[in-house]
């Protein structure tokens, strides 16, 4: 209640000041004149009797000013008297001022761009209610799909085991099972009025409980029940995601009811999800889901959802995720479901032998909290953003630092200013908090700026992030949170960079201040030149620049090293493409004479030196893993397993690949004779180290069965996944002689030119209009595009940290040339004396050096074991570069000494043009 | 000289205050002049900790004032006890004749 009233009381007293004060003087003079009264009573006359008054009783003016601060409202107004203040100021020096906004919005600015897009790819929550009540029983960092068997902690259910879940535990309230992947379908609507053919659309494939899991609720219409998972291929039913409502369907308020036609089957739509809702995962971004139930109309001929005949050959694509019960832990949700999935897996179990039981038992399910859900982006992006954060916090730093320093000597120049305050009153405790309020004012018209410069660099950023890739789906638009973390960061800078100054300000000797001040000379405590701070500001700036730079130069090399990686193939001369004939309506049988023929037209365009085609596509994500064994090992290597990979006939010479021994695939290995391959390097270097691998069979145990190959080539190793991957043992067999009559039917196609291969697209893109009129146009891009795609990542952080290591030496050049100066102008007695006493120009020009060089070295001393440390920090993202590179670290202090020459070049300049009478005679 | 009321703690100056106004409603100066009086000369308190004491005891709710004339016709703020006021200076009464007797007792003791 008191607390209230003394609330209303302040607050009366802001915004009535006039009249409160008012009365207050009405009140007092009244005390005083009764006081008066009183003594002239005893016989004084008035003046005297008011005198006698006051020296009993106090100053009036005293009085009202005690009566006045008080109150909690006078903190209020020297609040905003320091900042109208603050603001006088920096409008007085407007070089400083927008010298100081522009280093300092560059600096929050940055800071807050990358914490934006951390906020949105590391930190965020699913846009759901009570996220923190969602549970991940999958890893969320994998998008895809396994076939067949893999140890240890799983990464993806199947859809019994899903099912299965859902319907035996009893500590979730739901659960919900996703495809781990979008896929791109042809999708149409129909009865638009217009013939608008089909384009592709993002379908995501989820269960009925998906939405009530999540607790999503449409903005229009309705969503998915656990009805629609039963019966299969029953209920072609379809919800939209906002973005494709308004894309697709203009908004149209009608659109529940409308009929979409994805890839052959025609779905109702029955809801729109609402804006900003982009399914479980971050970074996808759904536009269409189907139920889970309509799984074989999406892929054609494939079934991910029956139980298998094999419990070793399962079909793995599904994300799952519960909301926890009422009451219920994720601890006791974590043991209730271990014990479950271990039953599911005895139950699978039953009937294998003891090594295999051993082997399959050891899968578990990992629970974990699922508020972030599942993400694209966390496992490739999420270190190199902290790295980024650091990187960004460290030029901030650096930044800070130079203000300070600036500031420090500004103070110097205000010790009048300051004497005079404390003359009339001031504590120490006032002037600071009136000092910090300017810097604190600074800092925040700097974040403001900052702001703006951080939303273009957040666009730029996202474009590098998805650049030749798509759009990368990401929120980034400012909220709350990130605003706070601006000012937070604006105030924290402003107190950081203020405080040296303001202590330093406060401990003015008011006595020979204001002597000194008379004759124009500083002295006391604040002698120019000395600045023991500045110089240890600084000497921090060095070493962190250093820091920096090698961390910069880190970088730059591993990325230039990555791209300079040797594939094996003639990457730049390769264009390529990808055909998929089953879902575009073509049988199986009609796959291979229709890619053959796609082929033969192929070779035949002028320029193309050759032409051929695989199942996982050079530097595409997919790859086959199986084990294997050789001709008369029986069962010896269990264990091993070889990669493998279904290509067309002249592969090696499509990709220019070189051939070791013995031949490519050819022409003549179509068909269903005895299958050949050919093998890698590393594979004939581990397995037949001391024999001939030609003519020698290899048997390869598959999901469905065996299959076995004669080797008739070896070739050189290649990268088939990324730049970064480590030689694997490989090999390659006919696409055209698949197995058991049921290969792949998805292929990439390799076409390699004599030039450039992006002249040949045009005409590639018309053989396979012509040849498979079903097929939609394709889109080629060539290896040298993937490459570079595949080194997005590190190119960006090669970028944007070598972009900041310039930015680092421009501002430790700045700094160096700040403190220079301004030892010099406070040296120049010193340097008048040593002149006249004999020394030469070159003498007063090393000694200046010398200063410089002391400091830079100060901090690359105290930089190079900070390096060590952060080294191990970054050093899993480097290829083939050392962290704690001497070579990188010796370039970055040879740089340092260099900016330390620079930085002093004007004020040594300054220095030996000192005229020893002149400098003497003022001191 | 004045005593200076920095030898008051803050809470017996409040307490002292809301003695004097127990009868009736006075202005600031009456009051003044009644602690000077009753105190007998020991506390001769300066217009500044005064009227912080009167804005303190206000926003506590305390007590209330109100403008009226005194008796020469001069315009003047008087405060009065609130109940809440009374309600603590008994209770503040009580607290400071406890610890005055404990006080004595060790002074005695020793």
């Amino acid at each position: 209640m008191s607390l209230l009233r003394s609330i209303a009381g302040g607050v009366r007293s802001l915004f009535r000041k006039e009249r409160v004060s008012q009365e207050l003087d009405e009140e007092l003079n009244g005390f005083l004149e009764m006081a008066a009264d009183e003594k002239m009573s005893q016989g004084m006359s008035h003046k005297d009797a008011l005198r006698a008054v006051r020296l009993e009783r106090g100053s009036l003016d005293v009085a009202k000013e005690v009566v006045r601060s008080a109150g909690w409202e006078s903190f209020v107004e020297t609040f905003l008297q320091d900042l109208r203040f603050a603001a006088r100021m920096l409008r007085k020096s407007p070089v400083f001022t927008t010298v100081a906004i522009l280093t300092l919005a560059l600096g929050i600015g940055a800071n807050t761009a990358i914490f934006t897009v951390i906020n949105s790819v590391l930190l965020n929550t699913l846009p759901v209610s009570h996220p923190e009540q969602l549970v991940l029983l999958t890893n969320p960092d994998e998008q895809g799909r396994a076939i067949g068997f893999n140890d240890g902690v799983r990464d993806l259910l199947t859809y019994l085991e899903f099912q299965d879940i859902a319907q035996h535990n009893a500590v979730f309230s739901g659960v919900l099972a996703a495809s781990s992947y979008t896929s791109s379908i042809p999708t149409a609507i129909e009865g638009s009025g217009g013939s608008a053919g089909a384009t592709p659309a993002e379908v995501e494939l989820v269960s009925g409980s998906y939405f009530s899991v999540l607790d999503v609720n449409p903005i229009l219409g309705r969503a998915f029940t656990t009805e629609v998972d039963n019966p299969r291929d029953a209920n072609p039913v379809a919800a939209i995601s906002y973005g494709f409502w308004q894309e697709r369907f203009a908004g149209a308020r009608d659109v529940i009811g409308r009929k979409l036609r994805v890839l052959k089957t025609t779905y109702t739509v029955i809801g729109v999800t609402p804006a900003g809702f982009r399914g479980e995962t971050v970074g996808a971004n759904p536009e269409i889901f189907i139920p889970l139930s309509m799984q074989s109309e999406i892929s054609p001929g494939r079934d991910y959802l029956s139980r298998e005949t094999n419990p070793f050959v399962k079909t793995e694509w599904l994300q799952v995720m519960g909301r926890l019960a009422p009451g219920v832990s994720l601890a006791q949700a974590k043991a209730a479901i271990d014990v479950e999935f271990r039953q599911m897996m005895q139950a699978q179990a039953a009937g294998m032998s003891a090594h295999d039981k051993q082997q399959f038992m050891t899968q578990t399910l990992s629970v974990t909290g699922g508020s972030r859900g599942a993400s694209t982006l966390r496992g490739d992006f999420g270190k190199p953003l902290e790295i980024l954060m650091a990187v960004v916090g460290l030029i901030l730093l650096i930044a800070c630092t130079n203000i300070a320093n600036i500031l420090l000597a500004r103070t110097a120049a205000r010790q009048k200013e300051v004497a005079a305050r404390v003359a009339l009153g001031a504590s120490g405790a006032r002037l600071v908090r009136q000092m910090l309020t300017e810097s604190v004012l600074l800092a925040t018209i700097g974040g403001l700026v900052g702001l703006l410069f951080a939303e273009w660099a957040e666009v730029s950023l996202l474009r590098l992030v998805s650049a030749g890739s798509g759009q990368v789906p990401l929120d980034l638009n400012p909220n709350g949170k990130i605003l706070a973390f601006t000012l937070g960061v604006s105030v924290l800078t402003g107190i950081l960079f203020g405080l040296a100054p303001a202590l330093r300000a406060a401990r003015v000797e008011l006595n020979s201040v204001l002597k000194a001040a008379a004759r124009g000379f500083s002295g006391g405590s604040l002698r120019p030149g000395r600045m023991p701070i500045g110089k240890v500001l600084v000497v921090a700036q060095v070493a962190l620049s250093l820091l920096l730079l090698v961390v910069a130069g880190l970088f730059v090399r591993s990325f230039r090293n990555l791209s300079q990686t040797n594939l094996g193939y003639d990457h730049d001369h390769i264009v390529q493409f990808d055909a998929s004939a089953v879902t575009y309506g073509y049988q199986r049988a009609e796959v291979i004479p229709l890619y053959d023929q796609i082929l033969q037209r192929l070779r035949a365009i002028p320029g193309v030196r050759g032409a051929s085609l695989s199942d996982n596509g050079p530097l595409r994500s997919t790859d086959s893993q199986d084990p294997f064994t050789l001709e008369g090992e029986g069962e010896a290597r269990k264990d091993e397993e070889v990669r493998y990979d279904w290509v067309g006939p002249d592969f090696f010479a499509a990709t220019g690949i070189p051939i070791l021994k013995g031949r490519d695939i050819g022409q003549q290995d179509s068909g269903n004779g005895q299958r050949v391959g050919v093998i890698n390097e590393t594979f004939a270097r581990q397995f037949f180290p001391k024999s001939n691998p030609i003519g020698q069979r290899v048997i390869v145990r598959d999901p469905a069965g065996y299959f076995d190959f004669v080797i008739v080539g070896v070739v050189v190793d290649s990268k088939h996944g990324s730049v970064r991957e480590k030689p694997f043992p490989r090999f390659y067999a006919p696409f055209f002689n698949p197995v058991r009559n049921t290969g792949p039917t998805y292929a990439t196609f390799i076409v390699r030119t004599f030039g450039n291969p992006a002249g040949v697209s045009s005409s590639i893109r018309s053989v396979v209009k012509d040849t498979a009129v079903n097929l939609p146009p394709v889109t080629t891009v060539t290896m040298d595009q993937q490459l570079a795609e595949s080194l997005t990542m590190d190119r960006m952080i090669a970028e944007l940290a070598g972009a900041f290591g310039a930015l680092a030496i421009i501002l430790v050049c700045i700094g160096l040339y700040g403190i220079m100066a301004y030892s010099v102008s406070g040296r120049t007695n010193e340097i008048g004396i040593r002149m006249a006493l004999g020394a030469q120009r070159s003498n007063v020009l090393w000694l200046i050096l010398k200063e410089s060089l002391v400091l830079v070295l100060a901090g690359v001393v105290i930089g190079v074991p900070i390096v060590f440390a952060a080294g191990k920090w970054i050093s899993s993202l480097l290829f083939a570069v050392k962290a704690a590179d001497p070579l990188a670290i010796a370039l970055a202090a040879i740089l340092m000494f260099l900016v330390g020459v620079v930085a002093c070049y004007v004020p040594a300049l300054r220095g030996m043009r000192v005229d020893p009478m002149v400098a003497l005679r003022y001191e | 000289m004045a005593d200076k009321p920095s030898d008051l703690v803050q809470g017996t100056l409040d307490m002292l205050i809301l003695k004097t106004l127990v009868r009736q409603p006075m202005h600031g100066y009456r009051i003044s002049v009644q602690l000077e009086q009753m105190s007998e000369g020991v506390f001769r308190l300066n217009a500044g900790s005064l009227f912080v004491a009167f804005q303190r005891l206000q926003r506590a709710g305390l007590i209330r004032s109100e403008w009226k004339a005194t008796e020469n016709n001069r315009r003047a703020k008087y405060y009065a006890l609130t109940d809440q006021g009374r309600k603590r200076l008994n209770s503040e009464t009580r607290e400071w004749g406890r610890q005055v007797a404990a006080i004595a007792r060790i002074l005695e003791a020793s």
